[in-house]
């Protein structure tokens, strides 16, 4: 495998770094997800030991935050889940050489190892609780008792919950749920009941997502665009 | 040369009503950038409208609109906050 690898690299054009999307369990061979990458380049895996990163080979350049590719990464990370557990990477984590990608897998190999047991087999699933314009007055203690149970009924259904940040004064629930991928149907289900009781706030239920809000590993700094 | 500024009055506890009421305007100043260009806020209201997007308060063209309007004022703010506008350097001692 490790020849293969060897041999994309050198393929690669001279100047071109490797953009990471996310890491999975090392497959028996490289794996080539199609050129979906960065300026369509093709996304497949490498190994550091029995992890993979997976990557795809880009210019150099920074990579501000910009919707369209936000969403290249995103839809990256979730073509991969749909075979593999995956542990997400921040969005603009690129890499001069292969050799400073393995550097900074070589610094996080445990915390990885340690991630990929916590989301194994898992997803991440998402619910927002919005409130209509016209039910902007609704009291504390009504917006109180939609969100708790809400949440409570969610917990009960998910190996663990985050509550996320409320961004906006209509937001009374932000929260995201690590769900077993064998109970997301049963997941859905008490969301469709939950909507049923509380039909007047807006609901956006999505995913399944690769699980970013339950891993956070910092390697190499804090620092989140550009090569490294 | 020696300077009297407002900074030097409050330190001997002394108040001129002309230097009071600059001192009182770049106050307001500063507080009305640093809410203005607050990245934390923008970054919010940035979420907000990806919402109101999704959940059909807003059109396309208005959430296109809106969302470029608020990335360029992202991008001014973080600028800012590189440079760190809002501190001033005593460079005479």
């Amino acid at each position: 495998m490790a020849r293969r690898v060897l041999r994309a690299e050198r393929q690669a054009p001279e100047g071109k770094g490797k953009y990471a999307y996310c890491v999975i369990r090392c497959p028996s061979e490289r794996e080539s997800f199609g050129d979906i990458g960065f300026e369509g380049e093709e996304v497949y895996s490498l190994d550091y030991r029995d992890l993979a990163p997976v990557v795809s080979d880009v210019a150099f350049r920074e990579y501000a935050v910009n919707e369209a590719e936000v969403e290249t990464h995103r839809k990256v990370a979730e073509q991969v889940m749909k075979k593999y557990s995956v542990l997400p990477v921040a969005y603009g984590m690129a890499f001069k050489t292969r050799k400073l990608l393995q550097i900074a897998m070589g610094a996080g190999y445990q915390a990885m190892q340690k991630a990929l047991q916590v989301v194994d087999g898992k997803v991440e699933l998402g619910i927002k609780l919005f409130l209509p314009k016209e039910l902007e007055d609704w009291t504390a203690g009504e917006k109180e008792e939609c969100r708790s149970d809400f949440l409570a009924s969610l917990r009960n259904k998910a190996e663990d919950s985050k509550e996320l940040k409320l961004f906006s004064d209509r937001l009374i629930l932000n929260a995201a749920f690590l769900v077993d991928g064998a109970r997301i149907e049963e997941f859905s289900e008490q969301v469709d009941k939950l909507a049923m009781k509380f039909e007047k706030p807006k609901l956006q239920y999505s995913g399944p997502w690769p699980a970013y809000n339950f891993v956070d590993i910092h390697i190499l700094g804090s620092k989140r665009k550009g090569f490294r | 040369m020696f300077f009297v500024d407002d900074l030097l009055l409050r330190t001997l506890g002394l108040s001129l009503p002309g230097f009071d009421m600059i001192w009182m305007l770049e106050q307001v100043q500063k507080f009305a950038y640093k809410d203005l260009y607050n990245p934390e806020k923008i970054k919010n209201q940035i979420k907000e409208t990806r919402l109101l997007y999704e959940f059909g308060e807003i059109a396309r063209e208005e959430y296109e609109r809106k969302n470029s309007e608020l990335m360029r004022k992202l991008r001014l703010a973080q600028k800012a906050e590189e440079m760190n506008l809002s501190s001033r350097t005593d460079i005479l001692g």
